[in-house]
């Protein structure tokens, strides 16, 4: 028996004890005010009209969605009490719990159909992917909504949330241009928060829902405040002198991690919650670049593990593959880029010589406020000299950067992309063929008729087990032809008050605020 | 009398001829602007729809929206027009009038820009007198040095060392914000508030208009006291204060005013880095803003405004000019 581990694990028990004492037996308490930061003002708070994230954070708490996705990805019934979906995947009928806007105006089928059919349909990015594929929506009865697809959608379900398809009410928005209502600044929801006041570039404000749907889930707090605090310092700052309780991930600069784990007044977290991928697009027509074998050689020559550690703060896991982690049924062991292409910068030269590539000269363009992408940059450059390519890096302003890329002036372009709850929402689009000039969609110039033909019928089987097959065979020619070299799976982290709890019970960590309290 | 009113007149006249001269100066500025914004890389578009993939139709229809669709000559017609008729436009990414939006960040940038003006004036002219009553002795060279220190410094490193020295490490004073957010204070209390979190960005804000006007300050005091008038009222007998603060300092006063004038436009510059590290939400935060969502509308409103504030204020420090100095006439 080795005495000395056995202390060392007794003292960490003896240690761990009071606090376990501790978490057991905290009983949430209701009241209080939670100061929730965000990096920007909302544009206006309907999410059903855009896609971007502090739209999304604010409007995710005042609205609700047919159904929301639990911590685990997994749909959960929200407006929507219980569905049910033909068998042939193409018709969905979802009956609605009995809820009421902030105005006191029952929510009906009528509403649902007009968010998605007026609203969402024409003007939200995200589900304008399920929209192009829904036939009709029937409103049978009050309580009762039917969606009829043309054709069968697997990510259907997950595009019906607060985030991508809210549910707005039809007597305030009924004849006016949604985009311009009104109610825009002024939201009239169904969820566990209502609109208080907003202050452009200091805060918005919400209050508790005292007569919110679900009974038992009404929010615990009093109200929110989202604080506006434009620069990434002063985010961590706020939240070490107390003047904030959350702070997202999204707005966290890695490096201010340390400083925050440090504090004991500080509590942090890290994890995944949406699976999210960082990659280096590669220009598949740029010269040099459309051989497989030189792509394979720069996959080998960079070390994933030193850019996760230094450009990340180790906030990364080294990726599996095009789908990354988050996906067990897009996923197989024999693809695996981490056996296929481990850092090997002599294999990169061995494959170099083979393509008969030598004296290479590649422009690394990128988000020039992303900061974690400048360190990569400086550190594929040191990584590709070892085999003989030149990097040079070119920062741009983001608008200018989208151009670049996605008009497909660029050799190299380090990326981030949400998969949006699915490979089929957030990844196909980096692998299907497609004309240069749309932003976010095919960057590479990549073009394989087998996988445009592949992942269209991934995208439609809602079957776990039939899809994995189908992936299989698209993760076979993608690890082949690697138009894309994925780096890392990001980790997601937040910073909070030591007191604050409920974080993170829904998938996204914005959604679901009125799960948090504090213990004090 | 009739001379005091002939003066005045022509004051009046003076002033009245550079309003209408300022006219084509503006117009010029915002053609220019427009240009310039217009012609910089980047899709104000793609900033709208998000960073997700949006089908052509639904980007050629927000195009359509705020009129991006048109040829170029026609949308600087457009604006031009509507710039006239007293309309701003409408801001793409916060779909609100940008006069709405202007008006609501104005306030709050004013108080905090001529709060520094003042401060910074006073104490720099304060600085400058004391280094210039005995140049080269310890107090000029501290008030020298300070001076050098204030105008290499820039200012957004400044506000950033001031959060952590007052805000993170002392914890004296708020990190940011332009009033406490978990509180709400009324009447007296607020404005306490408020002028807490004012003290870190004013200090950042008019730490280098103190130093120009510190040396500007000092040099045209030495000047001054060099030149044959004082020498002459030394020599019949006036005390050295009087001199100083009675003859010399009008006399010296004249570039101040100039650069207090000048200053003006670089503080709106400054403000924009200050308000962004202090998260004051003024209308260089707005600026800030509003140049990564390619907000055309709210930037050129805020260069017409930034323009109209210059041009203004140069014809006021003109205006005091003749009020200083005797010589100076319409």
């Amino acid at each position: 028996m080795d005495f000395g581990r056995l202390r060392r694990v007794l003292a960490a028990c003896a240690l761990l004890l009071p606090l376990a004492a501790a978490l057991a037996q905290e009983e949430p308490v209701a009241g209080g005010t939670a100061i929730v930061v965000l990096g920007a003002d909302p544009e206006h708070l309907n999410p059903g009209i855009s896609t971007s994230y502090p739209v999304g954070a604010v409007g995710a708490n005042i609205y609700s969605g047919l159904v929301r996705l639990n911590a685990e990805g997994r749909p959960e019934g929200d407006l929507a009490e219980s569905w049910t979906v033909s068998d042939d995947g193409l018709v969905y009928t979802f009956t609605l719990r009995e809820a009421t806007f902030h105005d006191g105006t029952p929510v009906t089928s009528a509403d649902v159909a007009y968010s998605m059919n007026e609203v969402e349909g024409p003007n939200h990015g995200r589900f304008l992917n399920a929209y192009q594929r829904i036939a009709a929506i029937e409103t049978p009865d009050e309580r009762t909504v039917v969606i009829r697809l043309s054709e069968p959608y697997a990510p259907l379900i997950s595009l019906l949330t607060v985030f991508d398809a809210p549910v707005l009410p039809r007597h305030v928005y009924e004849g006016t241009d949604p985009l311009t209502n009104p109610a825009n600044f002024e939201p009239v929801g169904s969820g566990p928060f209502r609109f208080s006041e907003w202050v452009r570039g200091e805060r918005v404000e919400i209050v508790r829902n005292d007569d919110y749907f679900r009974e038992d889930e009404r929010a615990l707090l009093d109200r929110i405040i989202f604080r506006i605090v434009p620069q990434d310092v002063a985010r961590s700052t706020a939240i070490e002198v107390g003047e904030a309780d959350l702070l997202w991930g999204f707005y966290l600069p890695p490096a201010d991690l340390p400083r925050l784990e440090a504090n004991p007044d500080v509590q942090t977290w890290q994890g995944i919650t949406i699976p999210a991928l960082y990659f280096v697009f590669v220009n598949t027509q740029s010269e040099g670049l459309s051989d497989p074998r030189v792509r394979q050689a720069l996959m080998h020559a960079i070390d994933i593990e030193q850019i996760v550690e230094q450009a990340q703060g180790g906030l990364g896991q080294a990726a599996s593959g095009p789908f990354g982690a988050g996906f067990a049924y897009a996923y197989s062991e024999e693809t695996d880029y981490r056996t296929l292409y481990p850092y090997d910068p002599e294999r990169a030269r061995e494959l170099l010589a083979e393509a008969g590539v030598s004296d290479l000269t590649l422009r690394f363009v990128y988000d020039s406020a992303r900061s974690a992408f400048a360190s990569a940059g400086e550190i594929m450059r040191d990584q590709l000299r070892q085999v003989g390519i030149t990097l040079l890096l070119e920062p741009a302003e983001r608008a200018v950067m989208v151009d670049r890329v996605y008009n497909r002036d660029y050799d190299l372009s380090m990326q981030s992309f949400t998969s949006g709850g699915d490979p089929a929402i957030g990844y196909h689009r980096i692998y299907l063929s497609a004309e240069p000039g749309t932003p976010f969609v095919n960057a590479t110039g990549y073009s394989n008729p087998e996988v445009d033909e592949l992942l269209a019928e991934a995208g439609a089987l809602a079957d776990q087990d039939a899809r994995a097959q189908v992936y299989d065979q698209v993760l076979e020619v993608l690890a082949r032809d690697l138009p894309v070299l994925v780096m890392f799976d990001e980790l997601n982290t937040e910073a909070a008050s030591a007191d604050l709890r409920g974080m993170r019970t829904l998938l996204d960590q914005r959604d679901g605020l009125e799960f948090l309290w504090f213990a004090r | 009398m009739s001379g005091a009113s002939e003066a005045g007149r022509s004051v009046w006249s003076y002033v009245l001829g550079r309003v209408l001269n300022a006219v084509p100066l503006v117009l010029g500025v915002v053609v220019v602007n427009f240009l310039l914004l217009t012609l910089a890389p980047g899709d104000p578009v793609t900033a709208l729809v998000g960073d997700y993939p949006a089908p052509p139709d639904y980007v050629e229809r927000v195009r359509q929206q705020y009129g991006l669709d048109r040829p170029l000559p026609e949308q600087l017609v457009r604006y031009v027009a509507s710039v006239l008729r007293g309309d701003l436009g409408y801001s793409f990414a916060n779909r609100q009038p940008v006069a709405t939006l202007l008006l609501e960040r104005l306030g709050r940038t004013l108080v905090l820009m001529l709060t520094t003006v003042v401060v910074a004036s006073a104490v720099g002219l304060a600085l400058g007198v004391l280094a210039a009553r005995r140049p080269h002795s310890v107090t000029d060279a501290a008030a020298t040095g300070f001076a050098l220190a204030g105008y290499a410094v820039p200012e957004f490193w400044l506000g950033q060392i001031l959060i952590l020295v007052f805000a993170v490490w002392l914890q004296w004073l708020p990190a940011g914000g332009f009033r406490s957010v978990r509180e709400s204070y009324e009447g007296f209390a607020a404005l306490l508030d408020h002028a807490r979190h004012m003290l870190l960005p004013m200090a950042a804000l008019s730490f280098r208009y103190m130093a120009i006007t510190t040396r500007l300050t000092r040099a045209s005091l030495l000047e001054v006291m060099n030149t044959q008038y004082i020498v002459a009222a030394r020599a019949r007998g006036i005390s050295e204060r009087t001199i100083l603060w009675r003859h010399a300092l009008r006399a010296a006063a004249l570039p101040v005013v100039t650069v207090i004038g000048y200053n003006f436009g670089f503080i709106v510059a400054g403000s924009a880095l200050v308000e962004t590290v202090f998260g004051w939400p003024g209308i260089g935060r707005l600026m800030y803003d509003s140049i990564f969502a390619r907000d055309y509308p709210v930037l050129l409103g805020i260069l017409l405004l930034v323009s109209v504030t210059v041009i203004v204020v140069n014809l006021v420090t003109d205006v005091l000019y003749s009020v200083l100095d005797p010589r100076v006439r319409y």
